[in-house]
């Protein structure tokens, strides 16, 4: 065992602190993020709750509620070996007049309702789908009555002035925007009113699910420009633009620096007052010879194992959190990356620290010895 | 040898050593003009009284403290001509410390203690210094408490630990500023034993400063600092301490 390491843990007590910092630090920075991650992830439902495997979109789309109509015989275009099926799929922002008064932006996704339909959502069950395949009926989040002026299944409210009828909930599905609108193709041409012979999303299904990057490429690299993503893909692209748009990064950011400067300072205060503590015993190594970048490798290797102590701490907690977050509702999404860009980032944290604590090793005198 | 039992050479050689602190009326000088010569294999006691400018004569002797004027020259070297790294290099080839305070890492073992002087310094290998470890640890008969930490050592223990720190590296010379201060008699006797050992075998340079006047018939020279002045042996130390067995090879350093 280093020597840094014996007295990291013969001085636990000393070290407590630092440690407990570095993993809030982590701790806020992969919670912060996973939060939002959850948060933002539920702008991507439509995408993560679909079984296509590939999504053909306009050039200039954003994100997935901002779609933009393409032709359908774009369709064409996706007749690779490799895709087993394809269609079209519906969806925009529209207004639904509230039969309590006022309105609400409500984002209509519509999409084929058959067995193996692609882009209607898993929830959908063959119940659901008889029902919805009524022109003019939806399906909403157990959770959206109120917002949308409706107290149960079966109510009625209009868009466009044309009248739309609830059939069914789904659960789960609440959005960050306006609520979703579960329906068929024709009921959402019906209310978006695109272009005859246009459609928002072209989806793709492969024979084998592990070809949809190969596909994606080859699609990319079409005469046509077309702009084709891996579901999981265009599930992060939607994600990322609201995160951005939204300027929620920056409070994050704000957040995460605010985390990492609690970190640091309690870490590099804490490596301080125990280099302090042990001035005398490096005093005697200063006399003895013993150049000064080794007593610094010390403190810096001391801070390491500061941030992995802080580190092994954090993770356990980190899902410990998201386990209860997830039982009382909150969505903590923590990706393998985001984990790691954590700890490398907190880690980083502590080996600065390490650095800025060695100020206190110039207070290392070796004549202070002789009295 | 000489006619007075010293041996020809000596180690190290001083002159002119002064030394003052504060500026102006508070000006107060520790040390007047000292001079002397120190030999290997004999071990040396600085005595005199608290204030006498001991500390401040072995700091300066051992490249820990600058002087306001005189040489220092060790194996033939001025410690005072030499930069700040050339002077730590210097310290760490042929300088051993012990201190008052045992200052021993309060999270590592006996062991760990001396193999760090070892790794960190000479950059042996980890075998040897655990090899060099276990023989110093065995000739200060700590080699069944190698494996504890300062807090579950006595007092003697631990400065038997800090005189392996300083004896490990086998330094030319040794400085101990009162090693027997914080022990009984009897541990101070044995870590004074160590130290003659250790000059008298390995042929090491030992400066001892201390207080103690029953180390005296242990030493092979006392010299005695009184106001910034350095006396040689017999009469300042027998006077004020009253022993007629303590040995005065009967230089005068001054």
């Amino acid at each position: 065992m280093s020597y840094a390491l014996s007295t990291l843990w013969f001085e636990r007590q000393r070290y407590l602190p630092a440690v407990l910092a570095v993993a809030f630090s982590c701790l806020l920075i992969a919670l912060q993020c996973g939060l939002l991650l959850g948060l933002f992830s539920i702008t991507s439902i439509p995408i993560d709750e679909s079984s296509a495997d590939i999504w053909v979109a306009h050039p200039d789309v954003p994100s997935v509620d901002l779609g933009i109509p393409i032709p359908e015989a774009w369709q064409s275009y996706l007749a690779l070996p490799e895709i087993a099926h394809t269609e079209p799929y519906i969806e925009g922002f529209a207004y639904w007049k509230k039969p309590t008064g006022g309105t609400e932006l409500v984002l209509i996704i519509g999409a084929r309702l058959g067995p193996d339909s692609i882009g209607a959502i898993r929830q959908l069950t063959p119940e659901l789908r008889m029902l919805l395949s009524e022109t003019s009926s939806a399906v909403i989040d157990e959770g959206e009555f109120t917002r949308l002026g409706i107290e149960k299944v079966g109510d009625t409210a209009e868009i466009l002035g044309k009248r739309v009828r609830i059939v069914g909930t789904v659960s789960g599905l609440r959005s960050l925007a306006g609520p979703y609108l579960f329906c068929s193709l024709d009921t959402a041409r019906k209310f978006l009113n695109p272009p005859p012979g246009q459609c928002t999303f072209i989806l793709g299904k492969c024979h084998n699910k592990e070809d949809a990057p190969k596909v994606v490429e080859r699609l990319k690299a079409h005469p046509r420009k077309l702009y084709p993503f891996t579901t999981q893909d265009f599930s992060f692209h939607s994600q990322m633009h609201w995160l951005t748009k939204t300027k929620a990064g920056i409070a994050l950011g704000l957040a995460a620096a605010l985390g990492l400067l609690v970190g640091a300072v309690v870490t590099s205060q804490t490596l301080y007052s125990a280099t302090v503590a042990s001035l005398k015993e490096y005093a005697v190594l200063r006399a003895l010879g013993i150049p000064r970048w080794r007593m610094a490798m010390m403190v810096v290797s001391q801070a390491f194992w500061v941030g992995i102590a802080g580190i092994a701490f954090a993770i356990p907690t980190i899902f410990g959190i998201a386990f209860v977050g997830a039982e009382v509702g909150a969505k903590i999404m923590l990706p393998y990356w985001l984990l790691i860009f954590a700890t490398s980032i907190t880690l980083v944290m502590a080996m600065l620290s390490g650095l800025f604590a060695l100020r206190s090793l110039r207070m290392v005198e070796p004549v202070t010895l002789l009295r | 040898m000489r006619a007075d039992g010293l041996p020809l050479t000596p180690s190290m050689k001083a002159w002119g050593l002064t030394r003052s602190y504060g500026s102006g009326d508070t000006k107060t000088y520790a040390l007047r003009n000292v001079s002397l010569e120190i030999y290997p294999g004999q071990i040396a006691l600085l005595m005199g009284p608290s204030g006498s400018g001991k500390s401040t004569l072995l700091a300066v002797l051992s490249g820990l403290l600058h002087p306001d004027a005189g040489t220092v020259l060790t194996l033939d070297k001025d410690l005072w001509a030499m930069n700040e790294r050339q002077r730590e290099a210097f310290r760490l080839e042929h300088f051993g410390f012990i201190f008052q305070g045992y200052n021993l890492f309060p999270a590592l073992t006996a062991r760990e203690q001396l193999e760090m002087i070892l790794k960190w310094g000479t950059g042996c290998s980890a075998r040897d210094a655990t090899a060099r470890t276990s023989d110093v640890l065995t000739m200060l008969g700590m080699s069944k408490k190698a494996h504890l930490r300062p807090m579950q050592l006595s007092g003697g223990e631990k400065q038997r630990v800090a005189i392996g720190r300083a004896l490990i590296k086998q330094p030319n010379f040794v400085f101990a500023d009162e090693p027997t201060a914080a022990l009984d008699w009897k541990h101070g006797q044995h870590v004074i034993e160590l130290l003659r050992a250790a000059a008298h075998d390995q042929g090491s340079t030992i400066l001892v400063v201390a207080h103690d006047a029953r180390i005296i018939p242990f030493v092979d020279r006392v010299l005695h600092l009184e106001d910034g002045i350095l006396y040689e042996g017999a009469e300042r130390p027998m006077e004020l301490y009253g022993d007629p067995t303590s040995p005065s090879p009967g230089y005068i350093a001054q």
